[in-house]
């Protein structure tokens, strides 16, 4: 993981000019992102937060310039962490402009940030974005007038399909050569402006060096709204006491002057401006459509709403599962007649006959086979999915409708979708629960994704218990772990210090989404996931490999037998399958079969020969149950660090035998 | 009873209760101690001093209930706290973010009457400086009540008076999103089973789960 501070400072060192994204959520800043970098984008962390920035470099008419993505927020403030990670990255770089876009269709609330940043003493250039969505709204934008009432360029755009980004990188261009020149500041009320300048006039006389070297009149306005990096820089002066004291007593005068604190007041005073502005430059032409609108009511209506919700989860799964299986059959049998018998001969060729060339195998042959039938094929399909229902905006009726039932998790809505994503591979869920906003509500979703049966450990419980036991039981594993899972979120909501943040989330209807875009994206976060799990996989295989072909397998055996055999009733060899199935889940019953074959001899492949149906129950049961694969611990320490992802693999274990030995009894008692 | 009986540690806990049933119903013994900083069974023990002096019952399935008696005292020491921001704000120039918890420090060991003196010195001020009534000397409340904007319905429409959780974070955040006071809100949705409100301000529109929305008091209109 690459820190922030050194990341973005060399970043900054490296380049002539650079630019930050910002921008309220949902308002394409992303697709400004995406089209104005390719590859090469690295995303910095600071310690502690999960809210990430990202770094590009891109080349505009022989020209590098330096692109840095801030989370999307609808203020600078220092409170929650989207807004810390935001303000913080963008006082560290300083960048010669900040980009911001805004929604042409919610002009009021989204003048709001710019005016922030103006005050912040940033040079802002604005990208008037979805400006297709308010004509086709019958909203007309004088964008001349915009840029001649907050004194910085306007550029109209529709960033998703790419219009007008040419000439949003030009005039952020030549706003980052203007030179000296600072930009106009917003004006607010009388009063207000009169104590901002009184402060800022007796900061200037200090003569101290203000933090990130803001200007006198930008740390007075954080004075005012008592932000609380402000205020703890002030502390931290020598003569801090004092300068606090004349912040309160400034912010005191207004709040006397309009009974409501200073901080609210400014909060007012700049949405008044904001709109004020937005009602000077737009005129509506025609009245919007209602169609639309009221097909989106549809999607958020409870009557209707359920439904359709149900019927999308349905066709997202039967999606991943009749797509990502056609894809997994079609790239299985391409590789297995087209690239395994040639890599095998060249691994013979190279290693001889014997168990080096096997253990090789395992790793590049059947390594990169399990990443083509279970990685690519799942999540690809996944996040295509994911794209699909982002951009439409559906992801908010989703979070809207599942709220409820979240909240009973410690969860709010916007966590639904990472867990139906973990019943493909909990790898790319897990990367989703980004969308959370606290490392809580990451933990919890983590630890429930964790316990969703993926394609993988759906594989073994078809396989085993479906094929074997009957189709009942292999419902009765799923209702099981859902039962488990539920309880486990319920208890670790009671457990884990904090409580989740109630859900305040903007709504927006329906749009039109690219599919260029969509592709573009889905891209981007399967890159992601081949980086992360690919090399897992590998490795792990070829270890699998290794252990197997030097018979060091049958030496856990012995160890292993008082909990297999003694605590969940299996033969020792499936003990041994359950172990090292860690490194690859599909594999733990064609293991299985394996090492049944080579210990009871070539009758074992039915399974019913050495295992009763109680034992295949509670073997699906354990696999299904303890920590997903390495792919996963490795993906958990990624995002929420090592000790937390040892922690949930560790809870899984028990959990996995702690369920695996009290069904083993109840289906004891029950024959 | 008269709050000048009852020790300052039990009022504090009389407060707490109040408060729990204001803004986060049902109050239970947990909820308590987790709000107060105390382990479970010392806030038993100050629950059981309570109950002994008349002030408390608790109801089956634990849910702690204020007497009548203990009501006019909580009312009281609302009015002890509301003057106190007031005065810590107004007089004391203390930051905005920090009066709130000297406030609740100060609550339980200030008098009446050096209340009513206070309030005589700051010119009998209607509201503490995040908006919320003062109670009156005689314990009445006269200023607007309003409603919680999770008990409107879909199609009713309120102005916000003011958020009631005086926690600077929900307020700041909301103020960013335009959720300030004089503010109009329209309901267009209600997520059954306990979920969340969809809201329309402007034009934007939020999603605000009922937790956040039961602390925004309206006026319906």
């Amino acid at each position: 993981m690459l820190s922030c501070h050194g990341e973005i400072a060399r970043w900054k060192r490296e380049l002539p000019t650079s630019v930050a994204l910002a921008g309220n959520p949902n308002v394409g800043k992303s697709s400004v992102f995406n089209w104005l970098t390719g590859m090469g984008v690295v995303t910095a962390n600071y310690p502690g937060k999960t809210v990430e920035v990202q770094l590009a470099t891109t080349r505009f008419k022989d020209e590098e310039i330096g692109v840095m993505d801030l989370p999307g927020t609808y203020a600078m403030g220092s409170t929650s962490e989207d807004q810390w990670v935001a303000r913080r990255a963008l006082l560290d770089a300083g960048p010669d402009v900040v980009l911001v876009v805004v929604d042409a269709t919610r002009l009021e609330r989204n003048l709001f940030l710019p005016l922030q940043l103006l005050d912040l003493g940033f040079r802002v250039v604005i990208a008037l974005n979805l400006v297709d969505e308010a004509w086709r709204e019958g909203l007309r934008i004088d964008s001349a007038r915009l840029a001649r009432l907050l004194g910085v360029p306007v550029v109209p755009t529709v960033a998703i399909r790419g219009q007008g980004l040419d000439r949003l990188v030009e005039a952020a261009l030549r706003e980052a050569r203007a030179g000296a020149r600072r930009p106009a500041a917003p004006r607010y009320g009388r009063d207000v402006e009169e104590a901002i300048a009184a402060l800022a006039a007796s900061l200037a006389a200090e003569g101290v060096a203000r933090p990130w070297g803001l200007s006198p009149r930008a740390v007075a306005l954080l004075l005012l709204e008592e932000d609380d990096e402000a205020c703890a820089w002030a502390r931290d002066l020598p003569d801090g006491g004092r300068i606090l004291r004349d912040a309160a007593d400034a912010a005191g005068r207004i709040a006397a002057g309009h009974d409501e604190p200073a901080a609210i007041r400014i909060a007012r005073e700049r949405h008044g401006l904001a709109g004020e502005i937005a009602a000077k430059v737009k005129t509506r032409v025609h009245a919007p459509s209602t169609a639309q609108e009221r097909f989106w009511r549809l999607t958020t209506a409870p009557l209707t709403g359920f439904p359709l919700l149900a019927l999308v989860l349905v066709g997202l799964f039967a999606t991943l599962f009749w797509v990502g299986d056609a894809l997994a059959t079609l790239l299985t049998a391409g590789w297995e007649a087209w690239v395994s018998p040639g890599l095998r001969a060249v691994v013979h060729l190279a290693l001889g006959e014997g168990a080096a060339a096997r253990s090789v195998l395992w790793g590049v042959d059947a390594g990169v086979l399990a990443a083509l039938a279970v990685g690519i094929p799942y999540v690809l399909t996944f996040y295509l999915i994911l794209s699909v229902l982002e951009d439409t905006g559906y992801l908010n009726a989703v979070a809207f409708l599942t709220d409820p039932f979240m909240h009973r998790l410690g969860l709010h809505g916007r966590a639904a979708i990472p867990l139906v994503a973990g019943a493909g591979c909990n790898v790319p869920a897990i990367m989703g629960t980004r969308v959370l906003a606290t490392m809580r509500e990451r933990i919890l979703a983590s630890t429930l994704v964790c316990l969703m049966p993926c394609s993988a450990r759906t594989a073994v419980i078809a396989g085993a218990v479906a094929r074997y036991v009957g189709w009942g039981p292999a419902v009765a594993i799923y209702l099981v772990v859902a039962g488990l899972g539920f309880g486990a979120g319920w208890g670790m909501n009671r457990v884990l210090p904090g409580r989740s943040a109630g859900l305040v989330m903007e709504m927006f209807p329906f749009r039109r989404p690219s599919v260029r875009a969509m592709l573009r994206q889905t891209w981007h976060r399967f890159e992601g996931f081949v980086r992360v799990a690919t090399p897992v996989v590998l490795v792990g295989s070829f270890v699998l490999g290794v252990i197997y072909e030097t018979g060091l397998v049958w030496a856990f055996t012995v160890p292993l037998r008082p909990v297999v055999e003694g605590w969940l009733g299996l033969p020792a060899v499936a003990g041994l399958t359950l172990m090292f199935a860690v490194l690859r889940k599909e594999l733990a019953l064609q293991l299985l079969l394996t090492l049944a074959i080579a210990q009871y001899g070539a009758g074992a492949d039915d399974l019913l020969r050495f295992m009763d149906r109680g034992q295949i129950f509670t073997y699906a049961l354990v696999n299904t149950l303890y920590i997903p694969c390495i792919a996963t611990v490795a993906v958990l320490a990624r995002e929420l660090g090592w000790r937390r992802a040892l922690l949930i693999s560790g809870f899984t274990i028990a959990l996995a035998l702690l369920a695996g030995g009290v069904a083993h009894r109840l289906i004891a008692l029950a024959a | 009873m008269d709050a000048a009986e009852v020790p300052p540690a039990l009022l504090e806990c009389l407060d707490a209760v109040a408060r729990l049933e204001r803004e986060a119903p049902p109050a239970s013994r947990a909820a308590l101690a987790a709000r107060l900083g105390l382990d479970e069974a010392a806030a038993a023990r100050r629950l059981r001093e309570l109950e002994a002096r008349g002030l408390l019952r608790t109801e089956r399935g634990g849910r702690l209930r204020l007497t009548a008696a203990a009501e006019r005292i909580a009312l009281r020491l609302v009015r002890r706290h509301r003057l106190l921001e007031r005065f810590l704000t107004d007089q004391l120039r203390l930051p905005w973010a920090r009066v709130h918890e000297e406030a609740c420090r100060l609550t339980p060991v200030l008098a009446d009457d050096v209340a009513d003196a206070l309030a005589r010195l700051l010119g009998d001020p209607a509201t503490c400086p995040h908006g919320n009534p003062i109670p009156a000397a005689d314990g009445t409340l006269t200023a607007e009540r309003g409603t919680p904007l999770d008990r409107l319905r879909a199609g009713q429409a309120g102005i916000i008076l003011r958020i009631e959780r005086e926690e600077p974070g929900l307020l700041r955040d909301l103020a960013a999103l335009g959720l300030l006071p004089q503010t109009k809100v329209e309901i267009e949705e209600v997520a059954p089973l306990g979920g969340p409100l969809l809201v329309r301000v402007g034009s934007a529109r939020y999603a605000l789960g009922r937790d956040v929305a039961a602390r925004i008091l309206v006026r319906e209109v």
